[in-house]
């Protein structure tokens, strides 16, 4: 088995860069086994990775075993971005700053434009002396001057030393970026599986090597991002009136971040080509955010299928009523819709079965929420915690895989259920409708492969249970369509085959 | 530090003239400190004793071995006086006040212990004199470092009554030791010094006990390496050893100066005139303390807090306009009245020297000196805002030049003759004032600049 540390560092040469912001091979989740999925579901390519994570000490050690056709790995922490000598006086180049500003009124003006020509001179001195140094950046007149300049134009917060402090942090990184780009072994082809810095990065390598550019998104990291600062209690408010929208009342210094994610968003999505996404509703959004939809592309996740067909035959008869949330006890499941909903089940099918399948420790306040509202629904024989399990063990002996979710994208869990024979109850929340009701037309003549009902609904949510729960025919249909839909669309051949030929055209192209 | 800029306020704010007058008084005397009430004291000592104490010799000798006394102890203390300052002021802004005492004893002893020993050496090597009066010079060289060390303490201090009766019991018993102990001639006049400054040393030290009670005995957390400000040192030293350096220069050099007692050299041609000089400026630096502690350290405080506490820009860029108008009226009040006391001593001068029984041939260098020391007032305001502002650098680089000039512009007046003597030392400060002053208002400039970019 290959070590991961003979490749850390190795500085050889690849095919594929892929460009990993907090994810693969350091943190496991849906993002990650994706990656861990392309990388070792296409062994005729070579992979370079470079991951980008915040703060060195967040991140543990490898998830993952290395695969084979790994030949590079590199990290680099953004927040370290300070760590280094005292500071010293600077002049700053003048010409660049103008740039540099042009770039900005661009980026600021309604039609969100792209100024190519700064941003050619801002690519060629970003980390170079005498140009755009980071030194530069932190420490000179010009940039003081640009600095103290938007302020008074453009910002409404009053305090000067969060918005001085703010512009810093979240320019800082770009240097480290720069320094990146200078590095890298040689590659021929730039995939990133975000935007934000990693999607930044491969911007820089597109324009410095002009290599092609592919970008996946599987969530969309500016609205992600939206949520994280919309929550992030590290940004003082200068008024106390924030509330839960992401509108007006929102401090400055928020919008200014968001901003900034969504113009280095733009800048990524003008410089990479295809630009795919899970389902539509995410493509959409990413033709929103600035991306050109003759770009766009959908490339659902794909699973193993032959994993599962045995658990098919390896299911109890007729369909027991077992219901499984399979997911981190987290606000953002909904977990405590879940549990209410078992509440009306079980008022019909007394000897009903709720799982909560996954780790408690993300959320403990909640987790522990969760466990009194259990107790007060009187569902201790009904509803039980499992913890982290073996996902095959489950499915076996589950009929119905529920998602009660505030927020998903394409929930991989959902697809496994397929696999393994079960239909989906899920709320309406990023690709479930497709993934239950059908895309396409073909897809739709396929049937329901389940149910999709509102969020924070329990009502609705027992009433779909109990329909398939308690009319055999029903959710045998749904089964059915459940394993048709499964094997059609979302298979990982499938998937393999798409990125196959996406990395071979762009090799063309190389 | 902050405790007597809250009195000195207290008493501006009563809006009276005798509380304006009380103010400065107290300022000037806090503020030319011991050192120049230490000339005073044995000057007056030197005078009363002429025509009591034979042969007359022995008075120039007490007056040269307290000189050297207090010439070594300024500078053997320099490196730790700013620095100790510092570390004392940042303490007090932690609210770590429990600790100051500790290392307080500490310095003590560090002072005494080195400053003992050297001071052993020097005088069993060079000093062929009587064994008494080596120990009443060693005695006296540890106690004075003693005491420039604690004085650190008494512009922290709101109890200023008690400082001013402090200094009182401790100069009158100085002076009226050595008139008691004349008998004894030299080691008599010594003894006295050394009764006086004790008293001075333990009655201070018993008012820095009681204000800043602490814990624990002793410790040597100043030296620690993370609080040691290398340059405050440094800046220290060069600036005791620049005010030094050209008398320095004058005892050592045959021309100018005679063989006193021992190793010891004195010049009298320069240096009563320069001595009689230094408590013109006592007018000055009573400004310069009333400014500094009020006006300025308000402002500065009301620009470093709207920078932390997130104020808007325009704010911020007020609150240093309105600082560095209070330097600039520091400044210029320091230039007024410093200077309307050089010029009554311009006209009054040749009657002062005639009065106080000193040659009128004097009367040009004491001109020269007057207007010089004037100037040193100025370059001690400069220097202090640029250590309230933290540029370091920059105090330690004007107090390097000064002692550079100083030495280099008073070689150059040795060789020039005697009609030149003085213009050194008064070239050199004016020199080191004016590019202090260049290189404040030029920082001042750029001060938000520099506190947002470069911190």
């Amino acid at each position: 088995m290959k070590q991961w540390k003979s490749v850390l560092n190795s500085r050889k040469s690849a095919d594929i860069a892929l460009l990993l912001e907090g994810t693969f091979p350091f943190v496991s989740g849906g993002v990650s086994s994706w990656v861990n999925q392309i990388i070792t579901g296409l062994p005729e390519f070579s992979f370079s990775l470079v991951f980008l994570g915040g703060n060195r000490d967040f991140y543990g050690d490898y998830k993952y075993q290395c695969p084979d056709n790994v030949v590079h790995l590199e990290c680099h922490y953004l927040m370290e971005s300070w760590k280094d000598k005292p500071p010293k006086p600077y002049k700053g180049n003048k010409d660049v700053f103008n740039q540099v500003h042009k770039m900005h009124e661009g980026l600021r003006s309604a039609k969100h434009l792209i100024n190519e020509e700064s941003l050619t001179t801002i690519m060629n001195s970003l980390g170079k002396d005498n140009a755009l140094s980071r030194e530069e950046f932190l420490y000179s007149e010009e940039s003081w001057e640009q600095i103290k300049e938007y302020y008074t134009k453009y910002c409404t917060d009053p305090s000067f030393v969060d918005y001085f402090w703010t512009i810093r942090t979240m320019h800082a990184p770009l240097f480290i970026l720069a320094k990146i780009v200078e590095k890298l072994p040689a590659v021929k082809i730039l995939h990133s599986v975000s935007t934000g810095y990693a999607g930044m990065l491969g911007m820089m390598l597109e324009r410095t090597r002009g290599l092609p550019y592919i970008l996946s998104e599987h969530g969309i990291y500016t609205k992600e991002r939206k949520i994280d600062l919309a929550q992030a209690d590290w940004i003082t408010d200068a008024s106390e009136t924030f509330g839960t929208s992401l509108d007006d009342d929102v401090s400055y210094i928020r919008r200014l971040w968001i901003r900034f994610f969504e113009g280095i968003g733009r800048l990524t999505y003008n410089s990479t080509d295809p630009i795919i996404s899970l389902y539509e509703g995410n493509r959409l959004r990413q033709i929103d955010d600035g991306a050109d939809a003759t770009k766009t592309q959908i490339i659902p996740n794909g699973i193993d299928i032959d994993r599962f067909t045995l658990l098919r035959e390896q299911r109890p008869k007729g369909v027991p009523p077992v219901l499984a949330l399979i997911g981190r006890v987290v606000p953002i499941k909904d977990v405590k819709t879940f549990i209410r909903s078992m509440r009306t089940i079980c008022n019909k099918i007394p000897e009903a079965k709720g799982w909560i399948v996954g780790p408690e420790d993300e959320d403990a306040e909640y987790a522990r929420e969760c466990h009194t509202l259990l107790e007060s629904l009187k569902l201790q024989h009904n509803v039980e915690f499992l913890g982290f399990q073996k996902v095959d063990d489950i499915l076996k002996q589950i009929s119905l895989v529920v998602l009660t979710s505030i927020s998903e994208a394409l929930p991989l869990v959902i697809l496994e259920g397929y696999a393994s024979g079960v239909p989906a109850l899920a709320t309406d929340v990023g690709s479930c409708r497709e993934l239950i009701e059908g895309n396409n037309k073909e897809d739709k003549l396929i049937g329901l492969s389940g149910r999709v009902v509102q969020i924070a609904n329990p009502e609705e949510t027992a009433i779909a249970a109990l329909e398939l729960l308690t009319d055999e025919k029903k959710w045998k249909q749904a089964q059915a369509a459940a394993i048709k839909r499964v094997e059609l669309f979302y298979t990982q051949k499938d998937m393999f085959n798409k990125y196959r030929h996406i990395y071979q055209q762009a090799l063309e192209k190389h | 530090m902050a405790g007597i800029g809250f009195e000195l306020r207290k008493l501006l704010r009563r809006d009276s003239y005798t509380g304006l007058l009380q103010a400065y008084g107290f300022a000037g005397i806090i503020s030319s400190g011991p050192w120049i009430l230490s000339i005073l004291g044995v000057m007056l000592v030197g005078i009363i004793s002429i025509g009591r104490v034979y042969p007359e010799e022995l008075i120039i000798q007490f007056l040269v071995s307290v000189t050297y006394l207090m010439a070594a102890s300024l500078i053997f203390t320099g490196f730790l006086q700013l620095m100790f300052t510092r570390y004392v002021a940042d303490r007090l802004f932690e609210k770590k006040g429990d600790i100051i005492l500790p290392n307080l004893i500490g310095a003590l002893t560090l002072i005494t212990f080195v400053g003992g020993l050297s001071g052993l050496f020097v005088l069993f090597v060079f000093f062929d004199q009587n064994i008494k009066y080596r120990l009443l010079m060693l005695s006296s060289f540890i106690v004075l470092n003693n005491i420039w060390i604690v004085v650190v303490f008494l512009s922290g201090m709101k109890a200023y009554r008690l400082i001013l009766s402090v200094f009182f019991i401790g100069y009158s018993t100085t002076v009226i030791a050595s008139i008691a102990l004349e008998i004894f001639g030299l080691n008599g006049l010594l003894a006295g010094f050394l009764i006086g400054q004790t008293i001075l040393l333990f009655l201070m030290l018993s008012m820095v006990i009681y204000e800043y009670p602490g814990k624990q005995l002793i410790s040597f957390d100043f030296l620690n390496k993370k609080q040691i400000f290398i340059s405050l040192a440094l800046t220290g030293f060069f600036y005791n050893f620049a005010i030094w350096i050209d008398k320095f220069i004058f005892w050592f050099n045959p021309v100018t100066s005679e063989q006193i007692i021992g190793p010891l050299r004195a010049s009298v041609i320069y240096d009563i005139p320069i001595f009689l000089a230094y408590l013109s400026i006592i007018p000055g630096m009573s400004v310069f303390l009333v400014r500094m502690e009020t006006d300025f350290a308000e402002a500065y405080n009301n620009f470093y807090t709207s920078v932390r506490e997130g104020d808007t820009l325009e704010h911020i860029e007020q609150l240093k306009d309105e600082m560095v108008k209070t330097i600039r009226m520091g400044i210029y009040e320091i230039f007024k009245v410093q200077g309307l006391t050089v010029v009554l001593l311009y006209l009054l001068g040749s009657k002062i020297l005639e009065w106080i029984g000193i040659s009128p041939l004097y009367i040009h260098l004491f001109q020269i000196d007057i207007m010089a020391v004037g100037v040193q007032v100025l370059l001690l305001a400069i220097l202090n805002v640029l250590f309230y502002l933290d540029f370091l650098i920059m105090a330690l680089s004007l107090c390097f030049l000064f002692t550079v000039c100083n030495a280099v512009f008073t070689f150059i007046t040795l060789e020039l003759g005697p009609q030149f003597y003085g213009y050194g030392f008064a070239i050199a400060v004016v020199l080191t004032s004016l590019i202090g002053l260049g290189f404040l208002s030029k920082k001042l400039d750029r001060l938000e600049y520099e506190t947002f970019m470069l911190q």
